[in-house]
């Protein structure tokens, strides 16, 4: 999770875990799935986001193969986080 | 004279904002609505064309990121018009009445596109000057409302520039779409050197930079831009003329700029040698062959409701 947060949406300056975006991560020996769900069904990003996820988890340690399920979860502003709050706020998007 | 000019420039030299068109001298406004407009006529009368090669996009996902990208743009169309018409700018002069000559966006929208290699190259390239452009106005500029709408524009282009760059890698994985790839990356590179505008030695318009409304020169810019570009594409293996000065580090062009440009088959006539900037000044006041379409596009919503200019308007 630590290394996921460490990609950022491409559109606002919040990572995706804080965005709320990443909804599990099972590792399995050397196999990662993550599910990922979109804040639209639209989502222009949605092929970016899960090359960067994929592209970020593949050099660790143990990781063999990496897995990004997109998953049809609704999104909400209640998945953003505190943190990823006050950034947007610092940055003027309410 | 809203404020005393010599009193405004000692305040922005130490470091000072400007808050509002009531906080500037008549010579700051002069310079930033010059700027403003070709920065907003850029934004937006482009995106006829643009939406052509969107409609070429390889899958549904491809043409959503294309069409999410349009809709941006069109939006920062709107940051910087906004910002026109807070100065008391005639906004709808400039949107539905002026003449095509008078028109001051990039002259490489002027220039049709039809695949989406093309708009994978314009949103790396062309998207990236925009961004040393509009990311050195958003960090440096003195004029506090731009600043604060840059925050947004800054952002969104860093994802237009990432999905040029990714599209070019994935059409290079196959031969065709390198083909077409290289293609457009042959004639929008002098496209993105020309961007920014005359040469130092030759810029008379002093004002952008005097009044802090950006922080870096014309070819400062270039050379940035010139460095980022040049790195994508020898990573990507697409071939633009350019080397790496051993001493300095940064990248140089090899190939003679600026030069003539053969609209209809859309090649530079490199064999021809470098041209003066006058005739790359000339080019531009003539505009490219989609113009008239461009704005007719643009304009047709407006007239469909309104009446154009010749045929009466509700405005009247």
């Amino acid at each position: 999770m630590d290394a996921l947060r460490e990609i950022d949406d491409p559109e606002v300056p919040v990572g995706i875990v804080d965005l709320g975006l990443i909804r599990n991560v099972r590792v399995e020996g050397g196999l990662v799935t993550v599910e990922i769900a979109f804040t639209s069904l639209g989502c222009p990003c949605r092929e970016l986001l899960m090359e960067s996820v994929r592209e970020r988890l593949l050099p660790l340690p143990g990781v063999e193969e990496v897995r990004v399920e997109e998953v049809f979860h609704r999104w909400s502003a209640a998945d953003i986080s505190s943190t990823g709050l006050r950034v947007l706020r610092a940055h003027g998007i309410t | 004279m809203r404020v005393d000019d010599e009193e405004l420039q000692v305040r922005l030299a130490g470091g000072g904002m400007v808050a509002g068109p009531d906080d500037a001298s008549d010579g700051y406004l002069k310079a930033l609505t010059h700027l403003l407009v070709s920065v907003a006529d850029s934004e937006l009368f482009g995106m006829p064309n643009l939406f052509n090669a969107v409609q070429d996009a390889p899958s549904a996902s491809a043409y959503l990121g294309g069409m999410a990208i349009l809709q941006d743009e069109v939006a920062h169309a709107l940051v910087a018009y906004r910002l026109l018409a807070d100065l008391g700018v005639d906004t709808h002069h400039l949107l539905y009445e002026r003449p095509a000559a008078e028109c001051r966006h990039a002259y490489s929208f002027d220039i049709p596109q039809h695949r989406w290699a093309e708009f994978a190259v314009n949103s790396a390239f062309l998207d990236r000057a925009g961004f040393h452009l509009l990311g050195d106005a958003y960090h440096h500029t003195s004029y506090a409302p731009w600043r604060r709408a840059l925050a947004k524009v800054h952002r969104e282009e860093t994802f237009h520039i990432r999905m040029g760059e990714r599209w070019m890698r994935l059409l290079g994985e196959e031969d065709e779409g390198r083909a077409q790839v290289q293609r457009a990356v042959d004639w929008m590179f002098l496209m993105g050197l020309e961007f920014f505008g005359q040469p130092d030695t030759l810029k008379r318009n002093v004002g952008q930079l005097r009044y802090r409304l950006r922080s870096k020169s014309n070819d400062e810019l270039r050379q940035d831009w010139l460095d980022d570009t040049a790195a994508l594409c020898h990573r990507l293996g697409y071939a633009v003329p350019t080397h790496r000065d051993d001493e300095t580090g940064r990248f140089v062009v090899d190939c003679p700029f600026p030069a003539d440009f053969d609209e209809e088959n859309k090649r530079w006539k490199l064999e021809e040698g470098p041209v003066g900037w006058d005739s790359v000044l000339a080019r531009w006041r003539r505009r490219g062959p989609l113009i008239d379409w461009c704005l007719a596009e643009i304009r047709a919503g407006h007239h469909e409701v309104f009446g154009s200019e010749n045929g009466g308007s509700a405005r009247d």
